[in-house]
């Protein structure tokens, strides 16, 4: 059987192909505007990569941020449910997950599981404070790619304290630590651990619950990694991929839902 | 301690508060009359809004009456009554006083958005939107507290201690020193305060207060709570939604008090032939919410069903009757201080021990499957027993989920998606 899953975050949108719980193929593009096109967009991507039709395909769950506003999909979940079905299915090395950590572009959620079942999820708050986004528009100012961040924060010696997670009042403070000729690295190492902080005090606000699962598109960056393990004391677990975790679960969701329907 | 009562009440009479009221406020000063126009008709607008959405769902035909008061047709009744008009905030002020005096009570806890930015030009931004509402709608001079002669407020939260102060300025306010315990020693004080708000009343409305009279309206306020509870018994059986029910609580703040309970027997009688909605069933609880501010029921209410809520601006108003032991005037006016003070659950009181007791009665009396927790931003109280209540029901195996929001509307996806994955997570849970 064939599915699909439909990830529409408020940055990326995320799509993959399954086939009998195999991933035959995945396509990232932004969101931008309009979910809908970015949906069509990527599906139709993933479709080429995998030379396949949409009459090949058995059932389309959509999640995310713009799960509501495809023209195409057959159901639409949250992005937690999804979270969670695509990372116990991928499972941890060191032991089955107790915590799901996802960093995606407005959200953050911390996820907290029992026997694979979500027992208990926190959300950040309705502004976009230590998410991607954050990052994004810290990387813009300080003249260096999204993707570099982790690497560059790595060679830091001496991260610099930062007083706040908010988009706007972090950004003034960015600028002034520029002027002071602050380290590039050590500002960027002293944003991951602002963030570090933030994500860590909702994973301890529902209990540290080991082994941790980390995804979303800020789960690519070593430097966040590194410093969230800093603050929890705990390893994480990165999968290969981790943007598409959610995109998985959907997919996964869909296969259940289809062979139900039949 | 009596004669002590005696010379406090002596003196106030002799501050000659009236006459000094009259000074004050001889001309009422009223903000933007302009505007007035412009925001009845968005009132008017978001309570369309609200109709539109909880329209989704079917809803009792008997339902029409509380849409019509809400939509404002009590408006004219009010402005040709030929009494005094009393408004309130919170639920902590006894109406049987105002009803024995002859006079209306009015409850005036706003939940309309656009009279916020009124508000946010003469109060700080950083307050509670419920405080900033309700400020500019009784300067903005709207129905119901443009008919107001007096605003009774409790000292219960900060927001409504200082909202007491700053009405002040526009007119007439009386303050109830609501205390933080529930200790022997607060009773008797709340005590004091009631006696007090008796004779304010008495001198502002020129009635006397009879034991008669107060016999008589603590009669009539017990046919409302009885026919209240008929109703609440009800949404055991999950007949109808959470907003329906918080719209007919809410209708009694300012409808005809013998016309609404007629109405609302026959609502029971009609809910009482209605099917059962299977559906998850939620419990509210939190901040108020109140009308037009039906933002987060109006998404929770697509998914699934509160049965029941335990705000102040819904159950907790109605749900508790009068107890009287002996009906002198002493004795009455008692059971009156009593039954508004000590069945309380808002978290101005220092021990949130009442507030959880009634949580966990309610899950189990309506075997509900979660908990949504709604907290207004900046409502301190209630944000801080949150944590409490969670980690009480997390032992109880019952998930609950906190929302922090707004009267703004920009976040509603954003609520959504929290509420949606809260739905699907309890189902799975409880394997619906």
């Amino acid at each position: 059987m064939i599915t699909v899953g439909i990830d529409i975050g408020s940055v990326a949108t995320k799509t993959l192909i399954l086939k009998d719980n195999n991933i035959l193929s995945t396509a990232l593009g932004p969101t931008k505007a309009d979910p809908n096109l970015a949906a069509e967009l990527t599906m139709e991507e993933v479709l080429r990569n995998a030379s396949l039709s949409r009459d090949d395909i058995a059932y389309v769950v959509s999640t995310g941020y713009g799960r509501r506003t495809i023209g195409f999909g057959d159901k639409a979940v949250t992005e937690i449910t999804a979270n969670a079905r695509g990372s116990t299915f991928l499972g941890c090395p060191y032991g089955s997950i107790g915590t799901i950590i996802d960093l995606g572009g407005q959200d953050s959620k911390v996820i907290s599981l029992e026997d694979d079942c979500i027992v208990d999820f926190v959300m950040n708050d309705k502004c976009s404070a230590g998410t991607g986004r954050f990052l994004e528009v810290m990387a813009h100012i300080l003249g260096v790619d999204l993707e570099e961040l982790g690497e560059l924060s790595l060679k830091s010696k001496n991260p610099v304290k930062l007083n706040s997670t908010c988009t706007v009042f972090a950004e003034s403070e960015i600028i002034s630590l520029i002027a002071q000729r602050k380290g590039r690295e050590d500002i960027i190492a002293g944003l991951h651990e602002t963030i570090a902080r933030k994500l860590a005090g909702m994973v301890r606000q529902l209990g540290i619950r080991e082994a941790i699962f980390f995804s979303g598109g800020g789960a690519k960056n070593p430097g966040i990694r590194k410093a969230l393990e800093n603050e929890l004391g705990v390893r994480l677990y990165v999968p290969k991929e981790p943007e598409f975790v959610t995109a998985l679960g959907a997919a996964l969701i869909a296969s259940e839902f289809s062979s139900k329907s039949k | 301690m009596l004669q002590k009562i005696r010379e406090f009440i002596k003196s106030l009479y002799e501050t000659g508060y009236e006459e000094e009221a009259k000074r004050k406020y001889g001309i009422r000063k009223i903000l933007r009359e302009e505007k007035e126009g412009e925001l009845e008709r968005r009132l008017l607008e978001e309570g369309e809004r609200n109709f539109r959405l909880m329209k989704k769902t079917p809803r009792p035909k008997g339902m029409k009456y509380y849409d019509d008061v809400i939509k404002g047709k009590r408006i004219k009744e009010i402005e040709s009554f030929d009494g005094m008009v009393i408004g309130y905030f919170c639920n902590l002020v006894p109406e049987e006083l105002i009803y024995a005096s002859g006079a209306l009570p009015v409850r005036l806890c706003s939940g309309f958005y656009d009279t916020i930015n009124v508000s946010e030009e003469l109060l700080p931004k950083d307050i509670c939107p419920l405080i900033k509402s309700s400020f500019g709608f009784t300067v903005s001079n709207l129905p119901y507290s443009k008919f107001c002669n007096l605003i009774v407020i409790p000292t219960s939260c900060d927001g409504k201690k200082k909202l007491a102060e700053v009405l002040s300025n526009y007119l007439p306010v009386w303050t109830l020193d609501l205390p933080n315990t529930k200790s022997t020693k607060s009773k008797e004080s709340w005590f004091v305060e009631v006696k007090i708000l008796k004779k304010k009343i008495e001198k502002l409305t020129g009635a006397k207060i009879t034991n008669k009279k107060l016999k008589e309206s603590i009669e009539l306020l017990h046919k409302r709570t009885q026919v209240f509870r008929r109703f609440y018994e009800l949404r055991k059986k999950s007949v109808v939604t959470g907003s329906d029910a918080l719209l007919v609580v809410q209708t009694s703040f300012y409808d005809d008090i013998n016309r609404w309970i007629q109405k609302t027997e026959e609502l029971c009688d009609e809910l009482e032939e209605n099917e059962n909605k299977s559906d998850v069933r939620l419990l509210l609880t939190g901040s108020p919410i109140i009308w037009p501010n039906y933002k987060l029921l109006n998404i929770i209410e697509e998914h699934a069903l509160i049965v029941v809520d335990e705000l102040c601006s819904g159950t907790q108003h109605l749900y508790d009757p009068v107890v009287v032991d002996e009906y002198t005037t002493n004795g009455m006016l008692k059971a009156m201080a009593e039954r508004y003070f000590s069945p309380s659950t808002c978290p101005c009181f220092t021990s949130s021990d009442d507030r959880i007791d009634r949580l966990l009665q309610m899950v189990d009396d309506f075997k509900v499957h979660g908990v949504i927790y709604y907290v207004l931003r900046l409502c301190q109280l209630y944000d801080l027993e949150a944590q409490k209540v969670r980690q009480i029901l997390k032992g109880k195996r019952i998930p609950m989920i906190k929302i922090q929001t707004d009267y703004s509307q920009e976040d509603v996806e954003q609520i959504r998606t929290r509420i949606e994955a809260f739905l699907e997570m309890t189902k799975t849970k409880k394997k619906l």
